[in-house]
């Protein structure tokens, strides 16, 4: 497996994630353990791959708010709800509002250890993805004023004649600033163009 | 008797002129007896004293001149003078009619010397009767038959030849004044009577014979103005007659009168008519008659000194004692009233005692109520129609017997009921009345049950206490529906239970679940570690103490919880509510961390049982503090506690509050929040507090909001302590 990923344990009952711990451990899983989402968000979470083990129900803040509170911060872990047999509904709550999945107490230890393998994978995407984002951006902030608006322009399906007329400059001269769009942009089709501006419309 | 007959007629001739008279002529008598011996001669003044004095002076200047050394005097006297004049000898002659000499000589043996030979025209006669007539123009009267209802007058009762002879042959004919109406009156002499016929102020006049012939020649009445009733013809008597006849006046001596005197007297008389030469117009004397006619007359009218009577008839009654007989007539005549009064009351009174009886056995027996009577003895006196219906005894097979050995005599629990305990007795032991709410009777079939009853104390008319009235009521209905309410309640109560049970389970899971979650993960771990021999034995074993220890944890959770279900007793008994809620804290304290809630006890120490089924009690506590945690827990961001506290409220009762500082019940159902179905949870069943409310109300405490808030409300309820511990200390 990949790296500094690691398992993070929110959860109050200290047997749960001691137990938890040890599974993890028997896979080889780096863990730590949180006795609270408070004492989670005490951390430096930005810097934290992996994914989060977060129980439901807690004293102080629950699940779900530590969970709205992570949903800010793009690159932050996916999160796998544990929950008892009483909280489904919360659980589904939680997985509508971006948790990966719920495991239910007490565990299917394989399922719980697929789940933790998927978030791992898709925190690895998410955070390579993030990365393209980055340099998109980046490449979009080199061009100047007049190729973003042919760009936006571009990207709006409109034809050179058109550009030409509501930018009021010659038809040769957007031609050219298209160019040099595509070339800054280091785009090797229109479509290639589309989807880098839309990835970062999106984001 | 004898002495009122013989005062009668002496009354009667007494009037207070006659004793006056009398007097004078005693004080004067020795004045008179140096010259002569003053001889009086009492003459019955019939025609008045004036007339008798002139018409008899010249007998006594006779007889003054013929008997020498005397000089006798005329002493007029009234009917009514005659006896006392007698009596007291104020007289030593009598000149008087034969009626009243004849009373005399049998009173005072007065005896007659000679009998007046009275002159009658030419004629003399020693003979007289009484004459009966009216005026000459009534047609209606001829007979002595029609004297009925006719008026007569007559001179005076003893009057013979004016009254007694009328009568006389009245009754001879079987006539009677009061039996034909005839109504006498009396003219006392006999012009008077003579007078009133002639004006027509009576119908009917009788004189004595010679009366109507002296008037009429003296020119004061006129014979052809009168007619003579029954005029006799047959005994060749010189003047005009209606009745028999009779011997005239006698004169007579008294007792006392010497002997010789009397003959003296006699003799003299005797020859009056041959020794006066003017004699011939006057009456003479002849011998003295036989008065026996007078005897029977008197004898047949029951006169003097006949009123004594052979035979005494109830017309002589009545006449003689009519004052009695009229006195004891209205006695008798009140009394009959009176008793016709008392019996027609008393058949009132009866006839309303039976109507009241009446009504009073309808109103007894028509009552649904048993209702009966017991006297001092403890022995039925009454019962009524419902008292016999509900115990299946009949009033004749109860009344004189004991009720408490009838009807009274096991508990309900079965065991004996001693007498002295019973209230009935206690009731007419201290005159105080009974009020008992629930006790069984029995009925003759031996099967019991459930009465309530009221004993009065049964006072007489002194107010002194005779035994006692039980009114009773069968409620053997009442208490099936008490128990169906009760078991509906129960039911009522289980399902809210099974429902909270159901809730707490969830609870109990998520309990259970920590540690069996973390054995089966310590479990699972330790396999995975044990396949890839990254494991030592030191390191298993402590895995394998964790998983015991997590496993003794959920032991312990389900003996709580099993500790719980068992606990319910549908009894009730002395129960701790301190128990009570550290029991149901226990059960639901979970629920507290994760929610974020703190719990704050403040139970009061050594507070005294309460009489309470515990497990419906545990239901209110619980009912109560779930409703606390679902409103605290709707908005995360406020301060959640809950309070529950226990205390003395007085020094009968333990007030139980449970506060939190949820956000207070909405003021659209605050009111009805302890009705049924009512509730702010969305899929809350809104029983919780009406079941609640009315547990703690069988429970004899109230439970009730006490206050709600935006920041809290706060519920609390009261119950009773235990009687025994009410008593104890």
């Amino acid at each position: 497996m990949v790296d500094n990923s690691k398992v993070y344990i929110i959860d109050d009952a200290e047997e749960v994630r001691e137990a938890l711990a040890l599974l993890m451990e028997s896979v080889g899983i780096e863990v730590e353990l949180y006795e609270s989402a408070e004492a989670f968000l005490e951390g430096d979470h930005r810097q934290r791959e992996g994914c989060i083990l977060l129980d439901v129900r807690m004293p102080g803040m629950s699940g779900m708010e530590l969970q709205k509170e992570l949903n800010q911060y793009p690159c932050s872990p996916p999160v796998i709800i544990i929950s008892g047999h009483g909280d489904i509904p919360m659980a589904v709550q939680a997985v509508q509002a971006g948790a990966v999945n719920f495991v239910e107490k007490p565990f299917n230890e394989q399922a719980l250890l697929d789940s933790v393998h998927r978030a791992f994978k898709l925190d690895a995407e998410r955070r390579g993805k993030s990365m393209e984002i980055e340099s998109i951006k980046r490449k979009m902030a080199s061009l100047t004023p007049r190729e973003q608006e042919v760009l936006k322009a571009v990207t709006e399906g409109k034809r050179n004649k058109t550009i030409a007329i509501e930018l009021n400059i010659s038809q040769s001269t957007v031609e050219a600033h298209r160019a040099k769009v595509m070339k800054k942009m280091g785009a090797e089709s229109l479509s290639h163009l589309m989807r880098m501006v839309i990835c970062v419309e999106n984001q | 008797m004898s002495r009122r007959t013989a005062a009668a007629p002496y009354r009667r001739w007494s009037g207070r002129g006659g004793w006056l008279r009398i007097a004078v002529l005693l004080l004067f008598a020795p004045a008179m007896v140096p010259a002569d011996e003053v001889i009086r001669i009492g003459v019955l003044s019939h025609r008045g004293d004036p007339a008798t004095a002139t018409y008899w002076a010249d007998t006594a200047a006779y007889l003054s001149d013929e008997i020498p050394g005397r000089r006798f005097e005329i002493v007029p006297l009234d009917f009514d003078e005659v006896e006392p004049a007698v009596e007291s000898r104020a007289i030593h002659f009598l000149l008087v009619n034969p009626s009243i000499y004849v009373v005399m000589e049998v009173r005072h043996r007065v005896a007659r010397i000679a009998t007046l030979n009275r002159r009658v025209g030419d004629d003399f006669t020693t003979l007289f009767g009484s004459v009966v007539f009216t005026r000459a123009d009534r047609d209606d009267i001829a007979s002595f038959d029609d004297l009925r209802h006719k008026t007569i007058m007559a001179v005076d009762k003893t009057s013979l030849g004016g009254y007694q002879m009328t009568m006389y042959e009245l009754k001879s004919r079987g006539m009677g004044t009061w039996r034909d109406g005839i109504r006498i009156r009396f003219g006392g002499i006999h012009d008077n009577v003579v007078e009133a016929v002639y004006n027509g102020s009576v119908d009917v006049g009788t004189v004595r014979t010679g009366i109507l012939e002296s008037m009429d020649a003296k020119g004061k009445i006129d014979m052809a103005d009168f007619k003579i009733i029954n005029e006799r013809h047959d005994l060749a008597f010189p003047e005009k007659l209606s009745t028999r006849l009779y011997p005239e006046w006698p004169f007579s001596k008294l007792n006392h009168t010497p002997d010789g005197l009397a003959q003296a007297v006699a003799i003299a008389l005797m020859q009056m008519h041959q020794k006066s030469g003017r004699n011939d117009r006057h009456d003479r004397w002849s011998i003295p008659l036989e008065y026996q006619p007078v005897h029977d007359l008197l004898k047949a009218l029951h006169l003097p000194p006949y009123d004594h009577p052979d035979t005494f008839t109830l017309a002589d009654a009545i006449n003689k004692y009519w004052a009695g007989v009229l006195a004891s007539l209205l006695v008798f005549v009140a009394l009959m009233g009176l008793t016709i009064m008392v019996i027609r009351l008393n058949r009132a009174l009866r006839l309303s005692k039976s109507r009241l009886e009446r009504q009073h056995s309808l109103i007894l027996n028509s009552v649904a109520d048993g209702i009966y009577g017991v006297d001092l003895d403890g022995n039925s006196t009454f019962v009524n129609k419902a008292m016999e219906e509900m115990t299946g005894w009949k009033a004749e097979e109860i009344i004189g017997l004991n009720h408490h050995a009838l009807i009274h005599h096991t508990t309900a629990s079965g065991e004996p009921f001693p007498e002295a305990q019973c209230p009935v007795y206690k009731t007419y032991a201290d005159s105080k009345k009974r009020v008992v709410d629930e006790d069984v009777f029995w009925k003759k079939d031996g099967s019991s049950f459930p009465v309530t009853y009221v004993a009065t104390p049964l006072k007489d008319e002194r107010n002194r206490t005779i035994g006692s009235v039980v009114v009773f009521r069968d409620i053997s209905q009442q208490k099936r529906l008490e128990a169906n309410a009760r078991r509906h309640q129960q039911e009522l109560a289980h399902v809210t239970r099974v429902s909270t049970m159901g809730e707490m389970a969830s609870g109990i899971a998520h309990e259970l679940n920590q540690p069996l979650t973390a054995i089966s993960t310590n479990a699972l771990a330790c396999i995975r570690l044990v396949d890839a021999d990254k494991i030592n034995p030191e390191r298993i074993k402590d895995i394998l103490e964790r998983i015991n220890n997590q496993a003794q944890k959920a032991g312990g959770i389900i003996k709580q919880l099993r500790a719980f279900v068992k606990k319910g007793s549908p009894k009730k008994k002395a129960v701790d509510i301190n128990t009570v809620v550290r029991d149901v804290v226990v059960l639901i304290e979970h629920t507290f961390g994760p929610n974020d809630i703190e719990l704050k006890l403040a139970l009061a120490p050594d507070l005294p049982a309460v009489y309470a089924q515990d497990i419906l009690i545990d239901q209110v506590l619980v009912n109560l503090i779930k409703n606390s945690i679902e409103a605290m827990t709707v908005d995360e961001k406020r301060e959640k506690s809950l309070t529950i506290r226990t205390e003395m409220a007085d020094a009968k009762t333990i007030l139980v509050t449970v506060a939190d500082t949820g956000p207070g019940i909405d003021e659209e159902i605050r009111s009805a929040i302890f009705s049924p179905y009512v509730s702010d949870k969305e899929n809350g069943m809104g029983l919780g507090l009406s079941i609640s409310q009315r547990i703690i109300a069988e429970h004899g405490g109230t439970l009730y909001l006490d206050e709600t808030s935006a920041s809290g409300t706060t519920f609390k309820f009261t119950l009773p302590i235990h009687r025994e511990t009410d008593h104890g200390g």
